[in-house]
């Protein structure tokens, strides 16, 4: 088991025109589960199959434990990997497929078949042996590619959206049971996924990429709480973090106003004391952001001061909660998963649509005009040209 | 006027009846224009299976098809034409000769092809097209220097200069089927295997050959087939009795002076000759098509 | 031990950071090694096989080689001397009717075949078996020697005209006809050229066909409009690979005239003439003259078939 660092990873492709990842640098400790998410093509496989040793690296370096490994072949680096789609070897029986490695190894047969008979047990895999990888179902042929990763005892597992390729149910079942495994076995993990759910649920921290380069790495509650920036805002989190252009008045010592487009919020000065850069966006346009949950009826907040009056555009019943799609009058911000944050001044004026997720209870239906509150000291404040966080 | 809209459902059915008696007339007559063709094609291969069961002098004896008495002598008296060897010698020989040019197809293309598909190296482009380029190349520019070559080194009839140039990938015509069948294999495969500590024989050897395996019976079957009833080859390099192959050895039945010696013999050694062929053919068709290289992945 | 254990964090590795792209070296220094490794024996075979022994060929074309005596250089001479060769213009003749006859033929009729097989027949994988019988054996000394019987004076194919009061001749025998029994027998093996057409053919979408319905197109419209000018590429392939193929033809005339090329040099392939000067008469380099202007004839036909299928394949997308 060891460690793993990456310093100043980096992938060109087309002499450098294109930076599949760019500048990764990433300390991942014994024993961590580390998920790097990201949208697809962001370069999260490019960055774990450098690590794998099965992309070149470009620049930069990856150490596993205290070894320098750029110039150690992927078998001798000591990493076990789980592809999108498996890459079972379709000729060989499942309990081949999972001693493969141990017989190139040259390991002796009592002590390959008491291993990969661990190995099925722990995966629940015993009666699948002799079976080839085409007769079993996609859970199984996920776990026979967890089988052979864990059977050879690695110090790091390398996984490449393993649930990816397994229908809704199985995926929730499995999550879990790879979180287990990972914790029992105390295994160094580094686990891609383009998924969110997977990363808030699975990982000790979370790393997030965005065109290849990392924009956060931080536990997933810290990560969801206080994102660093707000592209990070706006990819965690179902429905998305609502943004909205607003602008801060003059803080004073009662607090200070911000106002969106025709509505007022007033803000604490608690809620500003924790943020000690705001000051400087006195009088200036910034990004606020709200989550879904955040949002309020004005009814179950009796004591709220600043409501924001709204028709509601659609009501969607999920069963557990009631999803509110409602307009404001504000400037929307958007966030798009490229390069420039130029798209973040075309909002349109005077309709901004925002999300809220109230009780399941609530009874508001489509067309009924509502006032909400917005909890001001939930709030999330952007600069608006770099789309940092403001602190 | 007022006409009964409601469905008189037996002339409906009298409706179904003669659009389905077109179809059927339609595809009757499809079928018989192909069996009357392939009756046409085939009819000289049965009728020579027959006469060859049949006594010599009742060959010629018009389009029958059935003999009137049946006989094996033909087999007999074909098989010892030459007194000794017989057929067996000659049998042997073409079947030594395959098997070997099979295993040195299949040994060789299959590396050649799994360097093209699946690894890097320099002027990788430039060996693949010149490996193209002699996929089409005709013989006869090359036959005359390999035959002095062989002639000098004393291979004239031995089995050497029809045997070793397939251990040497020169049927390149292979090698691109294995590429183009090794190509489509999922990268990922061979990754895993790298991952698994494999050596690159070991990811041939172990994952890829495997399953290119409908590649390598077609391989298989077209390389038993062509050197089989390969002529050229063997003409020139099987010039001595002992060492001729099956087709060779046919052309013993040519007398000098252009007649036949015993078209019966002829016929039932004809016969046995190309019975391998199309039993190769025929064993290899459900492995052509059984294809376990998709089981793997969906 | 215990000493070592302390609760001091472990300081962190000092790392030096090698210069960049040792990795790509050494990494696919392995990877061009292996390859050069699976490549080895096609190599060998590539230059031994193939290289050496062309340019050997081009050597002795122009020299006078008998095989006994070391080669003796000629220049032009072998080259002049195939310019007075009646025997090779027979060839030639012979040749050029061989290709230029059989070829059509094969692909008209393995077109046909494949056409009337791909609507929908029942039986399909066994009509196409039996089509491909012929391809599999046709090319052996076997059906050589058969066709002799079957084309001969008292063959089944006079006993099959004789139905209808026709009384044939020797078809073998007779210089008029040999080459078209040798040329029919090429046509008997368009099974090869026929599966490949029918796999083209079930690659076209039923849907091309439902639209030309409604747009009110009969069979014959919708073979000349739609499946046509969809198959050009494979028309190419096959054209491409059967010309190349019949040009290099031996085995069936050598075999069907007694290895003579007879009736008056009726049936003598151009290859068979060469067969004859090298392997008869022994004279390598006047036949590796010879094979030189077969390949280059080669080379000039495919080329002249690549400049044309510019005008008349039409490459879909
Ligand atoms: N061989 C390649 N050549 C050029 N670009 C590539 C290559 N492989 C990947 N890329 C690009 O690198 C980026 C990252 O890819 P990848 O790491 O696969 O993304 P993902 O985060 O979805 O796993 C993508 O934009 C992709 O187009
Ligand atoms: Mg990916």
């Amino acid at each position: 088991m060891a460690s793993v660092s990456l310093e100043g990873l980096t992938k060109s492709y087309g002499n450098g025109v294109l930076k599949a990842v760019n500048d990764l640098n990433l300390e991942i400790e014994d024993g961590e589960f580390v998920v790097l998410v990201g949208p697809s093509g962001c370069g999260k496989s490019t960055a774990l199959r450098m690590i794998a040793g099965l992309e070149e690296i470009s620049d930069g370096g990856v150490w596993i434990g205290d070894q320098f490994v750029n110039d150690v072949h992927p078998k001798d680096r000591d990493v076990a990997m789980v592809f999108q789609n498996y890459a079972l070897y379709p000729h060989m029986t499942v309990f081949d497929n999972i001693a493969f490695a141990l017989q190139i190894a040259g390991m002796p047969r009592d002590e390959i078949r008491r291993r990969v008979e661990d190995a099925a047990r722990t995966l629940e895999l015993t009666d699948y042996l002799k079976r080839r990888p085409g007769q079993l179902s996609g859970g199984q042929r996920q776990r026979v590619a967890m089988g052979r990763a864990i059977v050879r005892q690695p110090a790091v597992f390398l996984m490449d959206e393993p649930l990816s390729n397994l229908d809704a149910k199985l995926r929730v079942q499995m999550r879990a049971e790879i979180s287990k495994l990972q914790r029992r076995l105390g295994v160094t993990t580094i686990y891609v996924t383009h998924d969110q759910v997977e990363a808030m649920t699975m990982g000790d921290r979370v790393a997030l990429l965005r065109d290849g380069n990392l924009q956060q790495v931080a536990p997933p509650s810290v990560m969801y709480d206080e994102p660093a920036n707000m592209f990070v805002a706006a990819f965690l989190g179902s429905p998305s973090m609502n943004l909205l252009w607003g602008e801060l008045g003059e803080v004073s010592a009662s607090g200070t106003t911000l106002k969106l487009g025709g509505q007022t919020l007033l803000l604490t000065t608690e809620k500003i004391a924790g943020l000690r850069r705001l000051g400087a966006y006195a009088n200036r346009a910034v990004v606020v952001g709200i989550r879904p949950e955040d949002i309020y009826p004005a009814a179950d907040r009796p004591g709220a001061t600043s409501k924001i009056r709204s028709n509601i555009d659609l009501v969607e019943a999920l069963g557990s909660d009631k999803v509110l799609h409602f307009s404001i009058d504000a400037r929307q911000a958007l966030v798009k998963s490229s390069d420039s944050l130029d798209e973040l001044n075309h909002g349109e004026a005077g309709k901004a649509h925002c999300v809220a997720r109230l009780n399941a209870r609530t009874p508001l239906r489509m067309g009924d005009d509502v006032d909400l509150v917005f909890d001001t000291d939930r709030l999330h404040f952007f600069d608006g040209e770099t789309g940092e966080a403001i602190r | 006027m007022v006409t009964d809209r409601r469905l008189d459902s037996r002339s409906l059915a009298a409706h179904r009846r003669t659009r389905k008696l077109r179809r059927n007339l339609r595809g009757i007559g499809l079928h018989a224009i192909l069996i009357v063709l392939l009756i046409a094609m085939l009819y000289p291969v049965i009728w020579m299976v027959l006469s060859s069961l049949r006594p010599e002098d009742e060959i010629f004896g018009g389009l029958g098809l059935i003999p009137k008495s049946w006989t094996i002598e033909n087999y007999v008296k074909g098989w010892q034409l030459s007194g000794n060897p017989t057929f067996a010698a000659f049998f042997i020989n073409s079947f030594i000769i395959s098997a070997l040019a099979v295993v040195g197809n299949l040994i060789s293309c299959s590396m050649a092809g799994y360097a093209f598909a699946r690894l890097h190296f320099p002027f990788k482009w430039l060996w693949f097209a010149l490996m193209l380029g002699t996929i089409m190349l005709p013989i006869h520019a090359q036959m005359i220097p390999q035959y002095i070559f062989f002639l000098k080194i004393g291979w004239v009839n031995t089995i050497l200069p029809l045997v070793v140039p397939k251990f040497l990938a020169t049927d390149a015509f292979y090698i691109f089927l294995m590429v183009q069948f090794m190509r489509s294999l999922p990268a990922e495969l061979e990754q895993a295997a790298v991952l698994d500590g494999a050596s690159y024989w070991q990811r041939y050897w172990r994952i890829i050959l495997p399953l290119t395996m409908p590649a390598l019976v077609t391989t298989a079957v077209f390389t038993f087939i062509h050197t089989y009833n390969d002529f050229l080859g063997q003409l020139i390099y099987l010039t001595d009795v002992k060492s001729m192959t099956v087709p060779v050895a046919l052309r013993l039945f040519l007398d000098p002076s252009g007649g036949q010696s015993s078209v019966g013999g002829l016929f039932a050694m004809v016969v046995l000759s190309i019975a391998p062929v199309l039993g190769f053919f025929l064993a290899s068709q459900r492995l052509l098509t059984k294809g376990i290289a998709t089981q793997g992945f969906k | 031990m215990s000493e070592v254990e302390t609760s001091v964090a472990r300081p962190k590795p000092v790392r030096v950071r090698p210069p960049p792209n040792t990795s790509r070296s050494s990494l696919s220094r392995m990877e061009n090694r292996a390859a050069y490794w699976f490549l080895l024996p096609w190599l060998a075979g590539f230059f031994f096989i193939t290289v050496v022994p062309m340019l050997a060929s081009a050597y002795l074309s122009f020299t006078d080689y008998r095989v006994l005596k070391p080669p003796q250089w000629v220049g032009l001479q072998n080259y002049v001397a195939m310019t007075h060769d009646r025997r090779l213009f027979v060839s030639v003749g012979v040749t050029l009717r061989y290709v230029l006859i059989s070829v059509p033929l094969v692909l008209i009729f393995s077109l046909a075949v494949a056409a009337l097989l791909n609507r929908g027949l029942k039986g399909l994988a066994i009509y196409r078996s039996l089509f491909y019988v012929p391809s599999l054996i046709g090319a052996s000394v076997g059906i050589g020697m058969l066709w002799r019987e079957v084309f001969g004076a008292r063959g089944i194919f006079n006993s099959f005209l004789a139905l209808f009061g026709i009384k044939g001749a020797g078809w073998m025998s007779s210089p008029g006809t040999a080459l078209y029994t040798v040329i029919g027998l090429n046509v008997w093996t368009f099974g090869a050229a026929m599966v490949i057409f029918l796999a083209a053919l079930r690659q076209i979408p039923e849907s091309y066909y439902e639209a030309a319905s409604l747009d009110g197109a009969n069979a014959l419209q919708k073979f000349r409009r739609i499946t046509l000018p969809l198959l050009t590429p494979v028309i190419f392939f096959n054209l491409v690979l059967n010309t190349i193929g019949a040009f290099q033809s031996f085995t069936q005339a050598f075999v069907v005239s007694g290895g003579t090329g007879g009736p008056v040099d009726s049936t003598l392939l151009y290859t068979i003439y060469l067969y004859q000067r090298a392997f008869q008469h022994l004279e390598m380099g006047y036949a590796s003259a010879m094979a030189w202007v077969l390949l280059a004839t080669i080379a000039a036909f495919t080329a002249l078939l690549f400049w044309s299928s510019r005008f008349w394949v039409f490459y879909g997308d």
